[in-house]
C-alpha cells in the first residue's frame, strides 16, 4: 500500500517545480542584498524577470554564470557570477618554490599557455638579475607568436559559432591543430607546454619543428585569409556584429580594457610596444588599430595581428642566433629581497606579474595579473539594451578565458 | 588612507603626467601590514609607474575606492577584498567574487596556512590533518583570526 506522500507525481504536475529545494542555480540568492549594487540588481520592475546563463553553457566559454535581468527579449542588466573555476593559484605558487611555479601558472590561459607561463619567468629573471641567451630569446618570441596565432584563429571560429556557424570554426581548429603538432614537436605538449625555465627555454629547436614550421609558413598566409573570407563579408556575421558592443576610447581606459577591445577603439597600446620585452625592439612590425570598437573591428582586429605575427616569425627565422639557451643558473633559485612587476602582451591582452620575493625560494607573493578578468568586466557595461542572443557576440568578442577570470 | 586616491588622481588628471591606464591593481599582505599596490601606464612617459599605499592595519584594513577613476578596478577591489578583507570605501559593489558568498575568511592572508602545507616546513614532515587550526581557516572575522602559523607546532 503507498502513501499518498510517496507516490511518484507526473512531471506536467506544477506543485512539483514549486516543491524544489533552493540550489546554487537559482538566479535570486537566498540571502539579503550585502551591497548597494546587489539590492537595485535584484529589485525587479514591472515586467523585468531573471534567467541564468551557464555555469555550464556553450557560450561562455567555460564555466561562467551570468545572471540576466531582461524585460521581453532585451536585456536590462546583468550580473557575472565569478568563482566556479576558482583554484587559488596565487596561494599555490606562495607555497611551491619558483621553478613550480611555472607549471602552477601554465593552465590559466589554458589556450595560449605560452604567454602564461613566460610572465612568471620573466618576473623572476628580474628578481635574479639573469641575463637570458639571445638565442633563447629568439626561441621564445617564436614559440609565443606561433601561440597567438593559434589562439587568434580559435577565437575566429568562436565567434562565427556563438553567432550560429558551424563551419568556421573547424577552418580555425585547422590552423591551430597543425600550429598545435608543431609546438608539441617543440615542447613535447599539446595544449599546457611546460616550455620556459627561468633563464632559458626547456629545449632547442629540432628537425620535426623546423620541417613543420617551414611547411605551415609557405601557406600560412594564403590558407587563413581564405577561411576567413567565409565570414569576413558574409553578410549575416557582419550584420549581428558591426555596431554591437560599442565602446568608446574614454570609456575603454575607464574599464580597464587590454589587448584587442582596447586597441580596436584606437589606443595602440601593446606591451610589445608600449614596455618591449625580450628581443621586440629589434623586430619590426606595427600595432594594428581600428577606430569603431565594436565586435566587427575587434573581430578584424584579430585578423591583421595574426599577419603581424607571421611576419615576426619570418623575421626571427631570419635572424634566429647560434648560442646557448639556458643561462648559468643554481639548481635551487634564491631571488634577491624584492617587488618585480613584468608583462606582457598576451592574446588577450597585457598580462602582468607582480612578484615579491623576501629571498627564500617561494614567492613571499605573486599576483596574477589576467586581462581575460578585466575585459569580461566590460560585457555588463555593453550589453544593457542588447538582445539575450548578441550578449554572446559580446563576450565572444571580449574573448575571455575563464581560465584565467577565476585562477 | 585618503591620500592615495588624492596622489592617483593627480597622476591621472595632470596633463604633463597622464597616468590614465591602470595595468593592475592587488592587495599584499606582508605579514606585519596590509598593503594595496596600483600599476599605472603613461602613453607620455611609456612607464610603469608604482604606487603603494602602505601600512594598512591588519585588523581593519580599509582603502578608497578607484572606481570614481576606473570603473574597471571594481572587479579588481572586489578580489582584493575576497583575498585579503581589504575594505575599499566607496566600491558600490564589494562582495566576494571567488569564493563561495557565505565564506568568512580570506585565503591570501599570511595566517591562512593551508591544512596540508609542509612544504613551509621541510624536514619536518606532514602535520595530521586534526592538527590543522580548523577555526581560524574556516571561521572568523578577520579581528579575531588568530595567528596560525604561531600556533602550527
Amino acid at each position: 500500500m503507498t502513501s499518498p506522500e510517496t507516490r511518484i507525481r507526473s512531471l506536467d504536475d506544477p506543485s512539483l517545480f514549486v516543491d524544489t529545494p533552493a540550489t546554487i542555480y537559482d538566479a535570486i540568492p537566498p540571502y539579503p542584498p550585502r551591497t548597494e549594487r546587489e539590492a537595485e540588481f535584484y529589485t525587479l520592475r514591472e515586467g523585468e524577470m531573471l534567467i541564468n546563463i551557464g555555469p555550464q553553457h556553450p557560450s561562455t566559454h567555460g564555466v561562467l554564470r551570468v545572471v540576466l535581468k531582461i524585460d521581453g527579449e532585451r536585456i536590462v542588466d546583468l550580473d557575472p557570477v565569478l568563482g566556479y573555476l576558482h583554484r587559488g593559484v596565487e596561494k599555490i605558487c606562495e607555497n611551491s618554490d619558483w621553478h613550480m611555479v611555472i607549471s602552477h601558472c601554465d593552465p590559466l590561459e589554458y589556450i595560449a599557455s605560452m604567454f602564461s607561463e613566460y610572465v612568471p619567468v620573466l618576473a623572476a629573471e628580474k628578481l635574479l638579475d639573469v641575463t637570458v641567451p639571445r638565442r633563447a630569446e629568439y626561441i621564445r618570441v617564436l614559440a609565443c607568436e606561433l601561440n597567438r596565432i593559434s589562439s587568434h584563429a580559435l577565437f575566429m571560429g568562436w565567434l562565427a559559432l556563438d553567432l550560429g556557424g558551424i563551419t568556421p570554426i573547424l577552418y580555425g581548429f585547422l590552423e591551430r591543430d597543425e600550429i598545435v603538432e608543431m609546438l608539441a614537436a617543440l615542447t613535447g605538449q599539446r595544449l599546457l607546454f611546460n616550455y620556459m625555465r627561468i633563464g632559458g627555454v626547456n629545449g632547442d629547436l629540432n628537425h620535426e619543428f623546423m620541417s613543420r614550421l617551414g611547411d605551415w609558413m609557405s601557406h600560412a598566409l594564403r590558407h587563413i585569409e581564405d577561411s576567413m573570407a567565409l565570414i569576413n563579408s558574409n553578410e549575416i556575421f557582419v550584420g549581428r556584429t558591426r555596431g554591437l558592443g560599442r565602446i568608446d576610447r574614454q570609456t575603454a581606459l575607464r574599464m580597464c580594457l587590454s589587448g584587442p577591445p582596447l586597441r580596436a577603439t584606437g589606443i595602440p597600446y601593446d606591451v610589445r610596444r608600449a614596455h618591449p620585452y625580450s628581443v621586440y625592439p629589434e623586430l619590426e612590425f606595427e600595432i594594428p588599430t581600428r577606430e569603431e570598437g565594436d565586435s566587427y573591428a575587434r573581430y578584424l582586429l584579430h585578423l591583421d595581428e595574426i599577419k603581424q605575427s607571421i611576419h615576426i616569425i619570418d623575421q626571427v627565422l631570419h635572424r634566429i642566433p647560434d648560442g646557448p639557451i639556458m643561462a648559468k643558473l643554481p639548481r635551487l633559485l634564491r631571488p634577491r629581497p624584492g617587488r618585480a612587476w613584468a608583462a606582457i602582451e598576451s592574446p588577450r591582452g597585457q598580462y602582468g606579474v607582480y612578484a615579491m620575493s623576501d629571498g627564500t625560494d617561494q614567492p613571499f607573493r605573486l599576483r596574477i595579473h589576467d586581462p581575460s578578468f578585466f575585459n569580461l568586466q566590460s560585457v555588463g557595461l555593453l550589453s544593457p539594451g542588447h538582445l539575450i542572443a548578441d550578449i554572446m557576440a559580446i563576450m565572444a568578442s571580449l574573448d575571455p578565458i575563464m581560465g584565467g577570470v577565476d585562477k | 588612507m585618503a591620500e592615495v586616491a588624492e596622489v592617483l588622481r593627480i597622476v591621472h588628471d595632470d596633463p604633463g603626467l597622464r597616468f590614465e591606464l591602470l595595468a593592475d591593481l592587488c592587495g599584499v599582505d606582508t605579514g606585519a601590514a596590509m598593503e594595496v599596490v596600483y600599476h599605472l601606464w603613461s602613453a607620455g612617459s611609456r612607464d610603469w609607474l608604482r604606487v603603494v599605499a602602505t601600512g594598512l592595519s591588519r585588523e581593519d584594513p580599509r582603502a578608497p575606492s578607484v572606481t570614481f577613476l576606473w570603473r574597471g578596478a571594481e572587479w579588481a577591489e572586489r578580489e582584493a577584498y575576497d583575498m585579503f578583507g581589504i575594505v575599499f570605501e566607496g566600491n558600490r559593489d564589494l562582495r566576494r567574487i571567488y569564493m563561495p558568498p557565505d565564506y568568512r575568511s580570506f585565503p591570501l592572508r599570511k595566517d591562512f596556512l593551508l591544512p596540508d602545507d609542509a612544504s613551509r616546513s621541510p624536514g619536518e614532515g606532514v602535520r595530521p590533518m586534526e592538527a590543522a587550526p580548523e577555526p581560524a581557516v574556516l571561521t572568523g572575522t578577520p579581528a579575531d583570526l588568530r595567528h596560525a602559523r604561531e600556533a602550527t607546532p
